[in-house]
């Protein structure tokens, strides 16, 4: 074993280093993104993140106007409203508050307004607050554009990029954070500069449609049967952009910030992988560190999850053999047969590619998945496999 | 890479010292760091974990650490709790927060640090007593084992602490420089990541496997109970529990009686239970619920609130309605035989107790009638002979012999006996020492001859009478004299503050008309025909006397003269010494020196106090100590009550104002002839209502505040109908000690475990 380690930390122009929670960051990305509008209300994990922006709006370090809301429905029809008057938006949630904002995340979506929310994940019932990404997969049909960051960097990032996607193509996108181990864990941020930000994502462009006092009108009328598909055919042929797009934002932002993110990322996926991990989120860091002691296995982060990136994901897959076999690793429960990932990932090679897949359930309501159970996924992945698995049942 | 993880209790500052931990390591060196907390709902109080790792490259890891190159333990108490010390590397090192020799843990791990961070921080003002804010001492402490900067560190506190930067930065100083420990820490940060990457645990995975099909089948959790699968009583670190404290009113009682269980049992009008509880100290509770001063009701804290608990009305009550199941003569079943001289409510107590206990008891009573100061010095219109009579005929079913008319001394009977109880009470009037005492009548004496004998002592309408003192005797004679058609003044040398009287009973001597002159005291005394001439002196009130009173002082020239028909004397009594053959024996609780052939005791009115009940409580006493003797078992007298609740325990918030209920007592404006009793007793619905007016304290009542308010439903109630806590799920809040309306709870550092 090597027992030498030399630093390969990279270094970023026009950026300062700080240690700081997820949650810091995502407050932090949205000073820097300039965001106008905060409608808040609390719920853990998630917080930290409104009270940071509190801290910085009150203290005059960033400008906003920041509204204390009664509730998540409340918020997010606030969020609605500014977002209809022009003003760029940021907010954050979780869980149930999530699942209370249900209604006004169809409304914002179909009306096509752009704003970028935060969402550390936590299940339901039963009752917990850790990390799973069950709540915001629910929302999956609501409308919204779903990125996963896997560390606080990546977050920062994201939102960053995810205000220019968003206001591109007037869909708004929820930027999910793991609850506790990337909302409550501190670690080495790259900030970039305030200038460096502006350079990339300009102020908001308004289109002359918003709404106006001066000049009143009714929005989110009734919609008769003959025009109804029409709105959901536009909206068919923005989201079918979302994934080239993702792909194209995130290489300008590699060319501006030196880091690069896609809509997915393949570690070690080649002709020659035999097993390859699809994950979501933090799960992903400790599979990496894991499959560097077993080369035949490859990691598929999902970065972007809806729309499912079909098509980058079959770009990554090209090179594998048929008889790779692909594990879904779930921190989801949908109620279903299968999670969401192996639920998307069907749909994804339908007709394309066959690959053997089997489904894992791990890591539920914040339990752990140290490298342990990652060896252990691997071990049945390679041991005459059921179609699915729950892995730490113990 | 270094990993690190750290044991604490919210509240202790842990998280904030992880976060300022991995700031302060990014500015070491070129370093990747993480930090993050393993919590869910916190609290102050419970186990808590946090994690650090340090690496020179990208951290490939983001569960918790298991197994850490150094485990940091901020508050020592968790070392029983948690498994603290669970998967540290080979090699690894330990670093505890406490007082104690790092030998008390050498066999935990190879490299032991400990460092006094709680009197660090305690010192530095950081935190509470109960919850010391521990977190910069730590920091510093930790900077010392992995060759930190503390310039860095001092810095990096400062500006990241939420409060007090000086304090914190200055803990964390001391805590670098009071490190104690074994060898040298190997952890030195640059050294070390220089030396180690990230390793591999080898796990197998087919063991593991193995190993969790041999686990007993899965068993499903119930949906609708997802808290029966976290055990939340570890986050306890103060323990409510219930606990029956001591009442005042018990505590105060000198015959030892359980006043508050008797007042709860009456109030719920189990009234022959109620009798039975004041029988096991008190075979007078008709007696004493009449003439006892109630030293209960003086020391309730319902008094604090609105008015005492009429404790006296209820045990009346009781005494007089209620008997306890009849008492049949135990079995003899000791040998020894057991005299007491004197048949007062001390001997009769005495008597009692050591009959039940299967001794053969002989009471010898020099009067025809057995009850001693209850008989002859307390007056009919106060104690009724039939009270008396029917709570010494319960002594005499239970066994005891009593001869009547049997004026005795040791010297006459000890032959016959194992041990001797010597209680002949104080029947002897004191003398005032002034010309012509003759003339003056002895009060203690005038109360015997006319209950006894029904010898008014010349006592006839319209005369009037002159009585010197300001005890229950000097107001017995006065009421009596008035009963007797006479005009009865007192006379007493300090004020109505000083007087050694019960209270009501002046109160109701001055209603009944009878006159009290204060601060004056007779001199001499001439016969004149058949008038006293009585000289006085005012007195005025000096300096505080050995007793605390304000001692009497002549006032110079205030002489002054009565005329009256007689004068009666009530200035304190003394004991007989006929039964010490006339030798002046100092009399006291309990073995006495006195030369015999047997061990004599003593006990009662001759011995201490001077009310019935403390002669009660002297009788259960020295039959205690009897029976000790006589069976060669240690016997010590019972020392200072613990832990007596006070009003300040009490939550009254939870109680209603209730007025006391009040004996009634007979007014009239002629006395003459007129014997009955003046305190008219109470109705059963009144006992039942001045019952409920108890506030139990210390006494859990099943009101059910603490299962209202407990946040975590940790308390429920038992098979048997009790209040109960459930340990494994409470949290150690309070609430329900701060909301126990009566203190029947307490609230200590100490573990508790489901019964």
């Amino acid at each position: 074993m090597n027992n030498t380690e030399t630093s390969t930390k990279k270094k970023y122009p026009r950026h300062t280093e700080k240690v700081m929670k997820g949650n810091f960051a995502a407050a932090e990305a949205a000073k820097i993104c300039k965001a106008g509008f905060i409608p808040a209300y609390p719920i853990t994990p998630q917080t930290t993140i409104v009270e940071e922006l509190a801290e910085k709006v009150g203290s005059g370090e960033m400008d906003a106007a920041y509204v204390n809301m009664d509730s998540e429905h409340s918020v997010f029809a606030a969020a609605m409203g500014s977002a209809l008057a022009g003003e760029r938006v940021f907010t954050a949630t979780s869980g149930q508050g999530l699942f209370y904002a249900h209604e006004v995340l169809h409304a914002i979506a179909h009306f096509r307004l752009p704003m970028v929310v935060c969402n550390v994940g936590r299940p339901s019932i039963p009752w917990n607050i850790w990390s799973d990404q069950s709540d915001s997969l629910s929302q999956r049909d609501t409308g919204w554009i779903q990125f996963y960051g896997e560390s606080s960097q990546e977050v920062l990032d994201t939102i960053i990029q995810s205000y220019i996607l968003s206001e591109k193509l007037e869909i708004p996108v929820f930027v999910v954070l793991d609850a506790f181990y990337q909302s409550h864990t501190s670690e080495n941020v790259w900030i970039p500069d305030q200038d460096l930000v502006n350079e990339f994502l300009p102020p908001k462009q308004l289109k002359g449609t918003e709404i106006n006092p001066d000049k009143p009108i009714a929005v989110g009328g009734l919609v008769q049967p003959e025009h109804y598909g029409k709105f959901n055919y536009d909206f068919w042929i923005d989201i079918n952009r979302v994934e080239n797009l993702t792909n194209q934002i995130g290489e300008d932002f590699y060319q501006k910030f030196g880091r690069k993110y896609q809509a997915v990322e393949a570690i070690n996926i080649n002709k020659d992988t035999k097993i390859i991990l699809v994950t979501i989120s933090s799960i992903t860091t400790t599979a990496k560190g894991v499959i560097q002691h077993h080369p035949e296995v490859g990691i598929l982060k999902i970065r972007l999850f809806h729309p499912f990136p079909k098509n980058s994901i079959l770009e990554a897959l090209k090179d594998v053999a048929n008889d790779t076999l692909l594990v879904a690793i779930e921190r989801n429960f949908m109620g279903d047969k299968v999670g969401a990932m192996m639920q998307e990932l069907r749909e994804a090679f339908y007709g394309e590619r066959y690959f053997k897949m089997i489904d894992v359930f791990t890591g539920q309501g914040g339990k752990d998945v140290p490298p342990i159970t990652i060896e252990k996924i691997i071990y049945k992945a390679k041991n005459n496999p059921e179609d699915v698995i729950w892995i730490d049942m113990e | 890479m270094i990993e690190i993880r750290g044991h604490a209790r919210g509240g202790q500052g842990m998280v904030t010292a992880f976060d300022i931990l991995a700031k302060i390591f990014s500015k070491l060196g070129d370093y990747q760091v993480q930090s993050f907390p393993a919590f869910g709902v916190e609290r102050t109080g419970a186990p808590i974990q946090a994690f650090l790792r340090i690496a020179k490259g990208e951290i490939l890891n983001r569960s918790n650490v298991y197994h850490p190159h150094l485990v940091v333990v901020f508050d020592e108490t968790l070392i029983d709790l948690v498994p603290v010390f669970d998967g540290l590397r080979k090699g690894g090192t330990v670093l505890l927060n406490t007082e104690k020799s790092i030998n008390h843990f050498k066999k935990n791990a190879d490299s032991i640090f400990t460092v006094p961070a709680t009197k660090i921080s305690i010192e530095k003002g950081l935190g509470s007593k109960s919850l010391p804010i521990v977190n910069a001492s730590m920091i510093g402490a930790i900077m010392r084992l992995i060759d930190g900067d503390m310039e860095i560190a001092q810095k990096v506190i400062s500006e990241n602490v939420p409060a007090k930067p000086k304090a914190n930065s200055e803990a964390s100083v001391l805590a670098f420089e009071n490190v104690v420990g074994f060898g040298e820490s190997e952890l030195k940060t640059k050294e070390f990541l220089d030396a180690h990457s990230a390793e591999k645990i080898d796990y197998n995975i087919e063991e593991l496997f193995r190993k969790q099909k041999d686990k007993t089948e899965y068993k499903n959790p119930i949906w609708s109970q997802p808290m029966s699968l976290n055990k939340t009583g570890n986050w306890r670190v103060l323990t409510p529990e219930y606990d029956k404290k001591t009442a005042p009113c018990s505590s105060n009682c000198p015959a030892g009686t359980d006043v508050r269980e008797f007042i709860k049992l009456a109030g719920e009008g189990k009234f022959h239970e109620a009798v039975e509880i004041i029988y096991e100290h008190n075979p007078f509770p008709a007696v004493c619920g009449r003439v006892c001063p109630h030293f209960c009701e003086q020391a309730c804290n319902r008094s604090d609130f609105d008015e005492s608990v009429n404790i006296g009305g209820i045990e009346r009550f009781l005494g007089d309605k209620f008997s306890p199941e009849k008492p049949i003569a135990k079995p003899i079943t000791k040998l020894q035989k057991i005299a007491v001289i004197g048949g007062g409510p001390a001997g009769l107590t005495a008597a009692l107790r050591l009959r039940e206990n299967g001794y053969n008891v002989t009471v010898f009573e020099a009067l025809e009638k057995a009850g001693g100061m209850m008989r002859t010095g307390i007056p009919s219109f106060r104690l009724p002979n039939n009270a008396l009579d029917s709570e010494i005929k319960r002594i005499e079913d239970a066994g005891v012999e009593i001869l009547l008319n049997n004026k005795t001394k040791i010297s006459e009977i000890e032959k016959d006996f194992d041990a001797i109880i010597v209680s002949v009470g104080s029947h002897i009037g004191s003398k005032m020492n002034i010309e012509n005492e003759k003339f003056v009548v002895d009060g203690i004496k005038f109360l015997y001859d006319f209950k006894i004998k029904n010898d008014r002592n010349n006592v006839n309408k319209d005369d009037k009478v002159a009585i010197i003192g300001g005890g229950n005797t000097a107001i017995d004679v006065a009421r009596t004299s008035l009963r007797l058609g006479a005009i009865p003044t007192i006379y007493y040398r300090r004020t109505e503050n000083e007087m050694p009287a019960i209270a009501h009973e002046v109160e109701e001597a001055l209603a009944e008309g009878i006159k009290i002159e204060f601060l004056t005291t007779p001199t001499g005394l001439q016969k004149n025909d058949d008038l006293l001439n009585l000289k006085m002196i005012k007195m005025e009130l000096g300096e505080p006397d050995e007793s605390g009173r304000r001692k009497p002082i002549v006032v110079d020239g205030s002489d002054y003269q009565l005329q009256v028909n007689h004068v009666i004397a009530a200035i304190g009594q003394k004991s007989d010494m006929f039964v010490f053959d006339n030798q002046q024996i100092k009399a006291k609780q309990g073995k006495i020196e006195f030369s015999s052939s047997k061990p004599i005791f003593s006990a009662g009115d001759m011995a201490w106090g001077g009310t019935v009940t403390e002669a009660i409580g002297s009788g259960n006493k020295v039959a205690a100590e009897v029976h000790a003797f006589l069976q060669k078992i240690p016997y010590q007298q019972e020392t200072s009550v613990p832990n007596v609740v006070v009003p300040v325990d009490l939550n009254f918030t939870y109680y209603l104002k209730t007025p006391r209920i009040h004996n009634q007592i007979t007014h009239k404006t002629d006395f003459t002839e007129n014997f009955d009793e003046v305190v008219q007793g109470l109705s059963d619905e009144q006992i039942l209502a001045e019952g409920s007016r108890c506030l139990h304290c210390g006494d859990c009542f099943s009101c059910g505040n603490c299962f209202n308010y407990c946040p975590d439903a940790a308390i429920h109630v038992d098979d048997n109908g009790r209040l109960r806590i459930d340990y494994d799920y409470c949290k150690g809040c309070g609430i329900c000690v701060q909301e126990c309306p009566c203190s029947a709870m307490t609230f200590e550092m100490k573990e508790a475990e489901n019964e």
